[in-house]
């Protein structure tokens, strides 16, 4: 058996009488880039929030590390080491770059409050460090120089950067990203591409995203899951995927299959001649 | 455009005029008046007004301050002027027109006290000068000359040369602090804060002996709410919970140090210092039991509840049910103060040196807590629950440590109140307390230290030191609200976040010149 990072057991999540996620299965091995694709309201999202323990699931199991994780507060998750973005950046927004990122250590920091106030020498060693991990791991996502702006302050790439930093800050074996290049031009798509490329090979992370820009989901995914209403109706290589009728009916629409066919035909057509 | 500006001239100066009625129309001018005479040092007898002469100074300096305020803001100088003049005119003539009536109802001995009560004839005749039909043209003429003098120094004020001036002289005093502050040996430096507590404390020291007993009783009180206002800060301000019921926390330390220390009802007589701990400690245990339900409120739903909360004590107190407990609608008389060695430590001098040093202790508290991993906890609940508990901050036990802290801030200073005013009862924990102490961290700024404790001296200060103004007060108070609102929306003094890269790099910087030292 393969090392998993992930693996969920027939997950549904319902509210009132739609079901948001229907008896989904991943498994999700560690070191890799998961993708979860599908169209808008599939229900991607609602997935994430049960991983990360927003939502508990009603059916079914998720394991995380072999530990079922279902049904745990989201502070409790997050600490066990799983970290998210969101599709709508949520920083902190009147603190600094720098304290956004402290704040992501939290759980790595262990000092209560009362060595706060006595101020004892460990509690200054550990506020030592977290400021050096902080600069740390504001170099790495290249704010240098920002760290003292307010985070709402920052522009909007730069916001993405920071939320990654955030939530590399805790050390997570897995990283959730919901759509991180949402409003980023090609070349920023591109650079974000390779940063996540990076995370994944510099400091072992594994990641799941979620992603609408194709030509980013396509490039950097080990594999692929394509939801539709809620099911998992897909799941492969970036090149299975693009070659599965399901997958482009769910996206096109019923005949939506012929018509890709009749452009691809068109294109290769356009290439031979 | 010339009609715009014909249109603001009108509206600034109807606006000014208007107000000036408002002021006559509360009776407030003869209370300005006094309190000019009190800054040119001529005390006011009881039941009279102050002599007219002080009256003309207030109603020239509204004057001037209508001219300053309404020069154009753009233009060549000659027109910022005239817009200014022109303006304080029309406020002049609008209450000359207004001055007119007042003449009537002057002459003809016309008194609708009943309807109005500060339009009496000698407070009318008062406003006017007491120049009887003279009155709405002196009126007219101080606006004029004033509103004109006001308009051309303001135009002064803002021309290059001036300015150019005033920058250069402010650039001198900077080097000059600059230099001064190198030529300080880096010795002094490190230890100066350590120094600078030592003249505080010895200030402190000899401060309120110097002061009369009057002025202590008022900085104790600011005293004791700028602790009280540093406790809800962590709750309001640190972990964003909006807690209008603040007071009742006020309430069970005061009343536990009463009911441990008073002859009536129990007569426990156990002394200050541990009935004051036990009162920190109550208040805590009321944080927890009024935390634990809270846990899933927030925003309106928990300041209802807050406010539920505080009024649920304070009718307790009030009730018949309790008043073999706790004194009922009376109170608890004769509290015993703190003793010292065996011997009272409780006049007004030594409840104002227990009043510094739990104000002292207070901030100490709060600053280390405040750039702590707490801290930056409830800072990050304060900004996104959804977000900080992602990360990993627990919600529950960071929100209900707030609370706790919050109201053991409470506790102190409702104890040490009781203790100092030998008294304490339901109606010094109604709702106007709670809405003291909340207004006092928004006025002054959240989060921020210098900011409570100026806003306890606006708010709770201010309004004893000036009594004239006393049935001002709430009226005062909601204008000061408004005002600040507009004006500095993040309060007196607002926070600032601390810098942590730039710290870093000069850290950094120091090291590396450290090294090239030692090379060298």
């Amino acid at each position: 058996m393969t090392d998993l990072i992930i693996q969920t057991n027939h997950v549904s999540k319902i509210f009132g009488g739609l079901t948001a996620v229907n008896q989904v299965d991943l498994e999700i091995p560690r070191g890799s880039i998961y993708a979860i694709i599908g169209p808008n309201g599939a229900g991607k999202t609602t997935l994430f929030n049960c991983i990360s323990g927003f939502y508990t699931p009603e059916h079914g199991e998720i394991l995380f590390q072999g530990y079922p994780i279902q049904g745990f507060t989201t502070d409790f998750i997050a600490g066990r080491g799983i970290s998210r973005t969101y599709q709508n950046i949520r920083l902190f927004s009147n603190l600094t770059a720098v304290e956004n990122i402290m704040v992501g250590q939290h759980t790595n920091l262990e000092t209560a409050w009362w060595d706060a106030i006595i101020s004892s020498p460990r509690y200054r060693r550990e506020n030592q460090k977290a400021r050096d991990n902080a600069m740390h791991w504001l170099n790495f996502v290249g704010l240098n120089g920002y760290g003292d702006f307010l985070a709402c302050n920052l522009p909007y790439g730069m916001q993405r950067r920071l939320e990654l930093a955030r939530a590399l800050a805790s050390d997570p074996a897995l990283i959730l990203l919901d759509e991180p290049t949402a409003g980023m031009n090609p070349q920023e798509s591109e650079e974000m591409m390779a940063f996540i490329r990076m995370i994944r090979e510099k400091l072992e992370k594994s990641i799941i995203l979620i992603e609408h820009d194709m030509r980013v989901v396509m490039g950097i995914s080990d594999k692929i899951s394509v939801l539709d209403y809620g099911t998992k109706i897909a799941e492969g290589s970036p090149k299975e995927i693009q070659a599965n009728e399901r997958v482009i009916e769910a996206y096109l629409g019923p005949g939506g299959a012929a018509l890709a066919k009749k452009y691809q035909n068109r294109r290769r057509n356009k290439q031979d001649a | 455009m010339k009609n715009q500006q014909r249109r603001e001239v009108i509206q600034k100066g109807l606006i000014f005029a208007l107000l000036i009625i408002f002021v006559l129309a509360i009776g407030f001018h003869e209370i300005a008046a006094a309190l000019v005479s009190r800054v040119f040092g001529v005390s006011v007898r009881r039941g009279s007004v102050a002599e007219l002469r002080f009256m003309m100074y207030f109603f020239g300096l509204y004057a001037f301050v209508t001219g300053w305020a309404n020069i154009r803001k753009e233009g060549s100088w000659q027109q910022k002027f005239l817009q200014g003049l022109l303006t304080s005119a029309v406020a002049g003539f609008v209450v000359a027109i207004f001055d007119l009536l007042l003449v009537f109802l002057v002459s003809n001995s016309i008194d609708i006290r009943q309807y109005l009560t500060a339009f009496s004839i000698p407070s009318m005749s008062y406003f006017l000068f007491e120049k009887g039909q003279a009155g709405p043209l002196y009126h007219l003429g101080y606006f004029i000359v004033f509103g004109g003098l006001g308009a051309l120094l303001h135009t002064l004020w803002i021309t290059e040369m001036v300015q150019q001036a005033f920058e250069k002289t402010k650039g001198f005093i900077k080097t000059f602090a600059t230099k001064a502050s190198d030529a300080i040996p880096n010795v002094v430096k490190k230890y100066g804060k350590y120094l600078l507590l030592l003249v505080a404390a010895i200030i402190m020291y000899f401060l309120p002996r110097m002061w009369g007993s009057y002025i202590n009783f008022v900085v104790g009180l600011v005293g004791l709410y700028v602790i009280a206002g540093i406790g809800l800060n962590i709750i309001v301000g640190l972990s964003g919970q909006l807690m209008l019921g603040y007071a009742a926390f006020f309430a069970i330390g005061a009343y536990s140090v009463a009911l441990l220390n008073a002859p009536e009802p129990h007569n426990i007589l156990l002394g200050f210092w541990p009935s004051i701990i036990i009162a920190i400690v109550m208040a805590i245990l009321a944080g927890i039991l009024l935390g634990l339900p809270l846990m899933g409120l927030r925003g309106d739903y928990l300041a209802i509840v807050t406010l539920g909360f505080g009024e649920i004590i304070r009718i307790l107190l009030k009730s018949d049910l309790l008043e073999n407990f706790t004194g009922g609608p009376r109170g608890i008389n004769d509290i015993k103060g703190p003793t010292l060695f065996g011997r009272p430590f409780s006049n007004d001098i030594q409840f104002m040196y227990i009043i510094f040093i739990a104000v002292a202790l207070s901030i100490f508290i709060y600053q280390r807590l405040q750039d702590s991993r707490t801290g930056r906890a409830w800072l990050s609940i304060k900004e996104d629950r959804i977000a900080a508990q992602a990360t990993g901050v627990s919600l529950r036990k960071y929100k209900l440590l707030a609370l706790c802290i919050g109201a053991a801030f409470a506790g102190l200073a409702g104890g040490i109140s009781a203790a100092r005013n030998q008294f304490t009862g339901p109606n010094d924990h109604s709702l106007l307390v709670s809405m003291n102490v909340l207004s006092i961290v928004i006025v002054g700024g959240v989060n921020s230290i210098p900011g409570i404790i100026l806003g306890a001296f606006t708010l709770k200060g201010l309004p004893e030191i000036l009594r004239e103004v006393e049935n001002y007060r709430q009226l005062a108070f909601g204008a000061l609200l408004i005002v600040m609102m507009i004006k500095r929306p993040n309060g007196l003094w607002p926070a600032t976040r601390p810098l942590y890269e730039k710290s870093h790099c000069l850290e950094n910087e120091e090291l590396n010149t450290g090294k090239e030292r030692k090379n060298d």
